[in-house]
């Protein structure tokens, strides 16, 4: 079984989108049971769950079932999942420890956060 | 014959009153929510022309884009139903109340132009979510036009407490 090395995965920092991660990069395999990929709906210009919890390496889907057009943006400006389309999804992976405050762009008053915990 | 009045309730900023005095029948109350959401976007247009103010020009983008969304959906239903939206006498209100509001807005420009787009756009989102809330979800009988105009609340809701956040940012007199 391989244990994550959290000294290496650290360097890769925070990686946006599956389509950005370098082929180089080991595959993340986690010391609990492997990495999650969790959901965020935007339902009603809401984010929900708005405060949503997980382990480095783990992956965030947000769905939105709104007409209108949402985005999920770190408030510090360091991830964004640009412009969702109603019934689009957009995905993020969290490979830094921390607690992420972000909010819809379009809508600033949509607010919500992600809790990222080491493994 | 008479039918039972519905009066809206007038707001001071409209440049001319928005009565929907009778009921309005599905292809009415579809031409009007559309027609509402175009005059929107045309505000929106004028105000990424004129505005220099940040905040002004991302909610005036956001109008664009939400309106155009939610007039996309409203397009594929009519296309769907295969029927034909039906001009109004509360379309051609909104229509010749906006034209006159744009006039005003064209004299103007800097923070007096900020103003009276904010303001108007607050009053406007305050009077078309009355309008749909109490009188088009309730009057529509398709169920794919009330669900698709309680989706379309939602989102005119939001832009209400936005513009109501942008009158508040830009300190306007008066
Ligand atoms: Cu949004």
């Amino acid at each position: 079984m391989y244990v994550l090395n959290l000294a290496t995965r650290r360097q890769f920092g925070l990686l946006l989108g599956a389509g950005l991660v370098s082929p180089l990069a080991p595959k993340p395999l986690l010391a609990h049971d492997g990495p999650h990929r969790l959901e965020v709906e935007i339902s009603k210009f809401r984010f929900s769950p708005a405060t949503l919890t997980l382990r480095q390496g783990d992956s965030v889907i947000w769905t939105n079932r709104d007409i209108a057009p949402h985005s999920a943006t770190h408030t510090d400006g360091d991830w964004d999942t640009g412009e969702i389309p109603k019934d689009g999804s957009a995905e993020i992976r969290f490979d830094t420890v921390g607690k992420f405050a972000y909010f819809c762009v379009f809508h600033p008053a949509m607010k919500a956060e992600i809790i990222v915990e080491s493994q | 014959m008479f039918r039972t009045p519905f009066v809206i309730a007038l707001i001071s900023t409209m440049a001319s009153p928005l009565m929907a005095e009778e009921k309005m029948n599905d292809l009415e109350i579809a031409h009007t929510a559309y027609t509402a959401g175009q005059l929107d976007i045309r505000y929106a247009h004028l105000a990424l022309a004129v505005s220099e103010n940040e905040a002004v020009r991302d909610f005036a983008e956001t109008m664009i884009r939400d309106h155009t969304a939610v007039n996309v959906a409203a397009g594929a239903l009519i296309g769907e139903l295969n029927v034909t939206p039906q001009d109004n006498a509360l379309s051609q209100a909104l229509v010749s109340g906006a034209a006159a509001k744009r006039a005003e807005f064209m004299a103007l420009s800097g923070e007096a132009f900020d103003c009276a787009y904010a303001t108007n756009e607050l009053g406007y989102h305050q009077i078309v979510n009355q309008t749909v809330g109490e009188k088009f979800i309730p009057w529509a009988t398709v169920p794919q036009l009330k669900a698709l105009l309680s989706d379309a609340l939602v989102t005119f809701k939001a832009h209400e407490g936005h513009a109501e956040a942008m009158v508040a940012g830009l300190k306007c007199t008066s």
